[in-house]
């Protein structure tokens, strides 16, 4: 999976696991996930998305600084999923 | 089925946990964390040769948890009740307490619960489910004399799971802790008599708790049916206030 299938599939894991009020299709693929200025969610949701990532693609996030690049949008999400493919 | 892990699987309390899950859910799967000394474990594995297992688990090393849910989540696929039961005392006035002896007791009884709740918790948010059940005590709040160490750790234990239920009550997972007050183990079992009626007459119920009793606790905490408790300390003490 990659693509725009992978981010619309990231999307869907996002708002499933995380219990989002949006829609998967709301969610811009550049858009912060952390912080007021983007979804707003905090850390207890961040810890939740690494396990939902490796559940759902597989993806092993290591370290807290590793995680703050990967987890910041969709877009860099699926960059880290497509090079660890 | 249904994946419970007790430590301290070769004490009384931990027996008696282990033995009312196995009596009372035939789906049960236990598995009894033991350090040394494992000759009462191993009895209650052969009566139940299918549903209960001994493990070897020095619960102060992050390593030996590590290995331990490596063995558990290869054979069951899942862990859905930690029972953090180990723990010991080495009472002494602070005054004349060894750095040594207030280190251990803080390591076996509050170290572990750490260590213990970090090794199941990626598991039990990848099920969207979970139950951790911290043995504390009543020497959390009513601490009696030489127990600094005891009562520090198991105080800090009850303030860890207070903290821990809030960072993971969105996946599923409750965490609560209990404070038994004198139960019928036996540690108890060593006490001079007169210590004993003297103990009993400061209880209301004017009588020692069983471990069936404890037991009876942690069965309904690690049930669907206490999907809603999280972060609680429950008293098991016959009333002392």
């Amino acid at each position: 999976m990659e693509g725009l299938e992978l981010r619309e599939k990231i999307k869907e894991v996002m708002v499933d696991e995380l219990m989002l009020d949006q829609a998967p299709n709301q969610i811009d693929d550049k858009i912060p996930i952390f912080g007021a200025g983007g979804l707003g969610l905090d850390s207890v949701d961040a810890l939740q998305l690494v396990v939902a990532l490796e559940k759902h693609f597989g993806l092993k996030v290591g370290n807290s600084d590793a995680a703050k690049a990967i987890l910041e949008s969709v877009e860099t999400i699926a960059q880290e999923i497509e090079k660890s493919a | 089925m249904r994946s419970i892990l007790i430590t301290g699987g070769n004490g009384g309390l931990g027996l008696g946990i282990a033995h009312y899950f196995l009596s009372h859910d035939p789906e049960a799967r236990v598995w009894l964390g033991v350090r040394k000394n494992r000759d009462k474990a191993d009895e209650i594995s052969r009566i139940f040769p299918d549903r209960c297992r001994v493990i070897e688990l020095e619960v102060t090393a992050p390593d030996a948890w590590k290995n331990a849910m490596d063995e558990i989540v290869s054979s069951d696929q899942r862990l859905d009740v930690l029972v953090n039961n180990a723990g010991m005392h080495r009472d002494c006035l602070l005054a004349a307490m060894p750095d040594e002896t207030w280190h251990d007791v803080i390591a076996a009884n509050l170290d572990s619960v750490f260590h213990g709740c970090r090794a199941v918790v990626g598991q039990m948010m990848r099920q969207r489910f979970g139950r951790i059940i911290n043995i504390a005590s009543l020497s959390a709040v009513l601490p009696p004399l030489g127990q600094t160490n005891y009562a520090a750790a198991k105080a800090g234990v009850v303030a860890l799971s207070q903290t821990l239920a809030k960072e993971v009550a969105r996946s599923g997972i409750t965490v609560n802790s209990l404070l038994p007050g004198f139960i019928e183990t036996d540690a108890l079992a060593e006490m001079e008599d007169d210590a004993r009626k003297i103990s009993q007459r400061n209880i209301p119920m004017r009588r020692f708790g069983k471990p069936e009793e404890v037991a009876a606790a942690v069965y309904f905490l690690a049930s669907k049916d206490a999907a809603y408790i999280t972060g609680a300390s429950l008293k098991i003490d016959g009333g002392i206030l």
